[in-house]
């Protein structure tokens, strides 16, 4: 549907993984610049205007960080920034200045070819906002309806509490993507959210238990620890 | 450091002072209120002056002490009453007995402080070398072990490439499958041994999150050993409530897979692996249950020990001795306990952390 014609660019100092990574996207019909130091992937983000950018976080002469928030000026490109895994502060930091997902190293390609569409597919409907484009959310026997604001679950109505409904339809609008613990505070609580997120955690683990058939293996809302959750990738957008 | 001993300086001499004029406002004291007897005023400098000794645990202070109290005895006590006269009789005989009491007194506590921090720095020799011990076991474990997986990558890799043309297209989709299949587990191992130094960098505490929430843990480990072995089978109970423990959420995940990667692999069983939580009272606990073939009784009692020193017939556990040994440190830098029994079909591990953060 999207993937021949995007562009993605890769920052990557490292060789081999930014090999891998160009293979694997090659083969599957992206078009791929590469820039092995930061200032190099700046420049490449000016000039070719990618769909699409892969960002190591550890980068020889910038910061990963400066990156996003210097592209963020001027442009809402989906970025994906990739990093070692066990500094979730890094992550979350990375999200908060407006990174759209992360991929923990080591990867592999399915893992990351589905998020580069999951942040594909979002980038395209923030252009096409129309209040047509909005449609039910359905993943599973989920399904959610956003108009008329009911869940069902295999057919049967699910009840949510008012603020546990705006957390789901919060993260099923944008299914795929890691929403942090702090964007999803703001967006639910408002802006002068306390920093603690306790009370959104206590919120997550009663819809968990409304919507999970086992809460410890859930199947629609996933917690990446440290980070924030993530909301099964919805499949009407993924036929 | 130089601070530091000003300070002890300081404090020595107003402790040393302080005492003298207690001893000597004391002394007042009951010479006049039992009608100037002077027996009793020499035991009262004496015990100032053993208390004074044991304090600064140095010779000038007790030295000092001891002449203070011969001129406050001869200034106050004896006749003639404030005036010092040297004449006096017996006078340097007292002299005498004072100073060798100080003496005395502060070489046996200097020589006391001094076998004391002798003592120590040996413990702390002994805990050094035993450390070191189990380091150095731990790295020829880990060397031995990492160096398996990486012959067969190698190795499938080397002969690929020397010649590819000699490998059908189902054998080389092996050689590579086995080349992912060992990264894997090194990556589990790389990952353990990042555990361990999360711990060694706060002094064999871990930082604890206040309140993690027990099904978060659970999923996030059971969908990390699902990537790496697809076909596990799992069941999950977790208690209806909602668990906060502290805990160090990733360490906590780590010993997870271990245990749950260990149960996949080594019970050579076909059912599914029960992974079971408990609330008590005080603590949760989690339960890894497996229904294969055991644990051999032998082993049994050290397979948590972190004995690396195994005979080489258990070459089949590779890696098996370590994953424990670092779910017990782990464990352990929690606060908890983890154990390991055999029931009637199949063998459990399980283990305790503590729901209140005492103060360890």
């Amino acid at each position: 549907m999207i993937g021949p014609s995007c562009s993605i660019l890769i920052i990557e100092d490292e060789k081999n993984i930014l090999d891998f990574m160009t293979k694997a996207l090659k083969a599957n019909n992206y078009k791929v610049y590469t820039a092995t130091s930061g200032q190099s992937g700046l420049a490449l983000i000016t000039s070719q205007c990618p769909d699409l950018v892969l960002l190591d976080l550890g980068l020889p002469d910038i910061d990963g960080n400066e990156i996003i928030s210097s592209v963020r000026q001027w442009t809402s490109c989906p970025i994906i920034v990739v990093s070692a895994r066990s500094n979730e502060r890094d992550k979350v930091t990375a999200l908060d200045l407006g990174a759209d997902d992360y991929l923990t190293k080591p990867f592999g390609t399915p893992e990351l070819l589905a998020r580069i569409r999951a942040s594909l597919r979002h980038s395209n409907r923030m252009e096409s906002s129309s209040p047509l484009y909005i449609h039910p959310y359905q993943c599973g026997g989920l399904l959610i309806d956003f108009d008329r604001r009911i869940i069902t679950l295999d057919g049967e109505a699910v009840h949510l509490t008012p603020v546990e409904y705006k957390i789901v339809a919060f993260l099923a609008r944008n299914s795929g993507k890691v929403m942090t613990y702090s964007a999803i505070m703001s967006n639910i609580w408002g802006p002068y959210a306390d920093s603690n997120n306790r009370i959104l955690r206590v919120n997550m683990a009663n819809i968990r238990r409304k919507l999970e058939k086992n809460p410890a293996q859930p199947e629609y809302i996933y917690t990446e620890v440290g980070v924030g959750y993530r909301m099964r990738e919805d499949e009407f957008e993924a036929n | 450091m130089k601070n530091e001993k000003i300070r002890k300086i300081a404090n020595n001499c107003i402790y040393t002072l302080l005492l003298l004029l207690a001893a000597t406002a004391l002394a007042f004291l009951i010479f006049f209120a039992s009608s100037r007897n002077s027996a009793n005023i020499a035991l009262i400098y004496i015990l100032a002056l053993l208390l004074i000794s044991q304090h600064t645990a140095s010779y000038g202070y007790g030295i000092f002490s001891a002449l203070f109290s011969v001129v406050c005895i001869n200034c106050f006590f004896t006749y003639p009453y404030f005036a010092v006269n040297f004449t006096l009789n017996g006078y340097p005989i007292t002299f005498i007995f004072m100073l060798t009491i100080a003496l005395l007194a502060s070489a046996a506590i200097i020589r006391l402080k001094k076998q004391e921090q002798m003592i120590a720095e040996r413990e702390r020799q002994i805990n050094e070398a035993e450390k070191e011990r189990i380091r150095a076991n731990l790295l020829r474990a880990v060397s031995h072990d990492l160096r398996t997986p990486l012959t067969s990558i190698i190795g499938a890799s080397a002969s690929y490439m020397e010649n590819p043309e000699a490998f059908s297209r189902q054998e080389c989709l092996d050689m590579v499958s086995t080349i992912n299949e060992d990264s894997h587990w090194l990556l589990n191992m790389v990952e353990n041994l990042l555990s361990v130094t999360r711990i060694q960098n706060d002094g064999g505490k871990v930082a604890k999150e206040p309140e993690v929430m027990v099904e978060e843990v659970v999923s996030e480990a059971i969908s990390r050993l699902k990537k790496r072995i697809p076909d596990a089978k799992l069941t999950v109970e977790v208690p209806p409530q909602v668990l906060m423990v502290p805990m160090d959420p990733l360490l906590i995940e780590q010993v997870l897979i271990n245990l749950l990667e260990n149960a996949v692999v080594h019970s050579e069983s076909t059912e599914p692996i029960r992974l079971l939580i408990t609330e008590e009272t005080d603590t949760v606990t989690f339960h890894v249950i497996d229904h294969g073939k055991g644990i051999d009784v032998q082993i049994l009692p050290e397979i948590l020990s972190g004995h690396y020193d195994r005979p080489a017939s258990t070459e089949a556990h590779r890696g098996m001795g370590i994953g424990l040994s670092i779910c017990n440190t782990i464990v352990q830098a929690h606060g908890g306990t983890i154990e390991a029994r055999n029931h009637e079909a199949g063998a459990e591990f399980y283990f305790t952390l503590p729901k209140e953060d005492k103060a360890l």
